[in-house]
């Protein structure tokens, strides 16, 4: 590369030859948005208006895909509710319970990187292993959580086996990878000027305030930021369910992402009507993220930098 | 000598507190509440870790403690074969293999080549730079499932179904989140550093390779992290790509292997359970090497809110 700059014919500018270079280095990058990002949406985007098995050809049909899911779909619309459900349930839990730990965590005590360590430790383990252990602790007879309940002289559960109690089951299992967001929580806590919270101190403001007036507006774009990529993770859950539950019991885990992969990839495939499912579910997250971001303004706390 | 220690020593908290009075005050509730504050991190740190002692609990059982009912949280006698036979069993080490070729393959491309791409995207003036920034910053936002569905059908033209191929190639065509890390990383690197060595003659590869990668570290370092964690854990394409048990990664194979097991009474679950452990063990082990970075990688992704 060096003797070629040196021979770099005369004719080429020092301008063209930096848009060659750069071309080269990002060559990779560009094949990649090429193939992985750009054909793939507008294959499918052309797929969703076809009845296509996979095998042969695929047959145009227009807007049928869509008006069978809308209408006819006996699993479209319950599987949007569940996963609203547990999109109600996850996120703010996730973000309540992050919070809370950052904020319990935001001391110079001695031992305290020790309780951030443990805390963050389910977050670094295999989604995998988690999940099978938590569907193992789940169990109605052998598992660890009825275990506990029976020792408490409590009434034991189904968990993942009950109608009303899976889908919360899947957010406990969730909630143990809180360390993940209290983390980011923690660093944007830890930016928050000193200078506040002693100003304010001084003026005689209690705990209460202090958290309500300066920690939550300080820390108002990172929660944006998190409500956001955690709406947008919900809907694409699919690990959870495929392990612990398959959807079931009934349809009350059957969350959309999972309704995809089965159209998808399950014994009967229907690519043509899971192209437009997964159409319909790349409009809902733009949908909910420009929906964030535009009603962010009346809560989001913009530092003077901007 | 002695009351000048004692002065000094009782000099000392107070401007390190406040200057104002109530920090003498706060002294004695202080220490209550740093009481509670133990005993409330001790209480969530032994409710995190009670599955993963549970865990070991059931790895060590016997046959016959497994199936015992009711449950006892210790196992009655220490089983440590387990260790040797479950991991057979399950087909540990083979699966483990797979793991780690695909994991560190992918993991170099994907690194490689975001590397490169931020780098051309932050550093060489060139027609097409704000371009190539919109265009994968775009990808970032799109779901995998809507992609997931084309880019199968893509392989599966290639005749690559069942091969690590989908799960190794795509990697190598940049990841959109690692060139935006990348590239907000190579912007805070100062100018001069490119501009001395561009007037001793060297080109944008030699600068790349002999003074960039030495001087960003960090952020290579971090991109390794994630990207390792990502494939070692990734369930989904392996899944959707692989049919041939001996080709299964470990997050499939685990899951495939449980997904066989009766639920409940299997007395198999020990051997699970003690398979499961080792597989946690790889990214639990990078996690305690590389700590700094794993908070580097989550700062730099905080960084991208503001």
């Amino acid at each position: 590369m060096r003797r070629n700059d040196a021979a770099a014919p005369g004719w080429l500018t020092f301008r063209a030859r930096n848009t060659i270079t750069a071309y080269l280095f990002a060559l990779p990058m560009i094949a990649g948005v090429c193939i992985f990002t750009l054909y793939p949406l507008i294959s499918s985007l052309y797929h969703s208006f076809t009845n296509w098995s996979g095998v042969g050809a695929a047959k145009w049909v227009g807007l049928q895909n869509f008006r069978y899911l809308l209408t006819d779909d006996p699993t479209f619309w319950p599987s949007l509710k569940v996963t609203v459900y547990y999109m109600a349930l996850s996120v703010p839990a996730g973000m309540i319970a992050g919070l809370g730990l950052a904020m319990l965590l935001n001391r110079a005590f001695a031992g305290v990187r020790v309780f951030r360590t443990i805390f963050y430790l389910p977050v670094v383990l295999p989604s995998i292993a988690v999940l099978t252990l938590w569907k193992y602790i789940f169990d109605p007879s052998y598992g660890l959580a009825n275990e506990i309940l029976s020792d408490l002289h409590l009434p034991t559960s189904q968990w993942l086996a009950g109608k009303w109690t899976a889908m919360p089951s899947i957010v406990v299992v969730g909630l143990w990878s809180v360390g993940g967001s209290m983390i980011i929580f923690l660093a944007a806590l830890q930016n928050v000027p000193a200078e506040l919270y002693e100003a304010a101190r001084v003026d005689g403001a209690g705990a209460v305030r202090l958290f309500r007036s300066i920690t939550l507006p300080m820390m108002t774009p990172i929660l944006l930021l998190q409500l956001v990529l955690g709406l947008s993770a919900a809907f694409q859950t699919f690990n959870q369910v495929q392990v612990l539950t398959k959807g079931g019991p009934g349809t009350s885990t059957n969350l959309y992402m999972f309704k995809i992969y089965n159209d998808a990839f399950g014994n009967y495939t229907q690519l043509g009507l899971a192209s437009a499912e997964a159409w319909i579910l790349l409009i809902i997250v733009l949908t909910i993220t420009a929906l964030t971001l535009r009603t962010s303004r009346m809560w989001v706390f913009e530092g003077n930098e901007r | 000598m002695t009351s000048a220690v004692t002065t000094d020593a009782a000099r000392r908290p107070a401007p390190l507190t406040m200057p104002t009075g109530p920090a003498l005050q706060r002294k004695v509730p202080l220490s209550v509440s740093r009481i509670a504050w133990y005993a409330l991190c001790t209480l969530l740190s032994v409710t995190m870790l009670t599955p993963l002692l549970w865990m070991l609990s059931i790895a060590l059982k016997t046959n016959g403690d497994i199936i015992s009912l009711p449950p006892q949280f210790f196992p009655s006698t220490f089983t440590w074969r387990n260790f040797v036979d479950g991991p057979r069993e399950v087909h540990f080490y083979r699966l483990l293999g797979n793991t780690f070729v695909i994991a560190l393959i992918s993991t170099f491309g994907a690194v490689a080549s975001s590397m490169l791409a931020g780098y051309a995207i932050a550093r060489i003036d060139f027609k097409g730079n704000r371009a190539l920034f919109y265009l994968f910053t775009f990808s970032i936002f799109v779901p995998g499932i809507v992609t997931l569905i084309p880019i199968q059908r893509l392989f599966f033209s290639a005749n690559a179904i069942d091969t690590w191929y989908p799960l190794i190639l795509p990697s190598f065509f940049g990841n959109p989140l690692f060139i935006f890390l990348a590239r907000q990383f190579f912007l805070s690197v100062p100018r001069s550093i490119d501009d001395s060595a561009m007037i001793d003659g060297a080109g944008h590869w030699r600068i790349f390779t002999r003074l960039m990668l030495p001087l960003t570290k960090p952020l290579w370092m971090t991109m390794t992290i994630l990207a390792f964690q990502a494939s070692w854990n990734d369930f989904l394409n392996p899944l959707v790509y692989l049919n041939s048990p001996s080709k299964y990664t470990l997050s499939l194979g685990m899951a495939s292997f449980l997904g066989g097991l009766n639920s409940g009474a299997s007395p198999e679950y020990n051997y699970y359970m003690a398979s499961n452990l080792l597989f946690m063990i790889p990214p639990l082990m990078l996690f305690f090497l590389a700590q700094r970075h794993f908070m580097m990688g989550l700062g730099a992704l905080g960084m991208t809110s503001k």
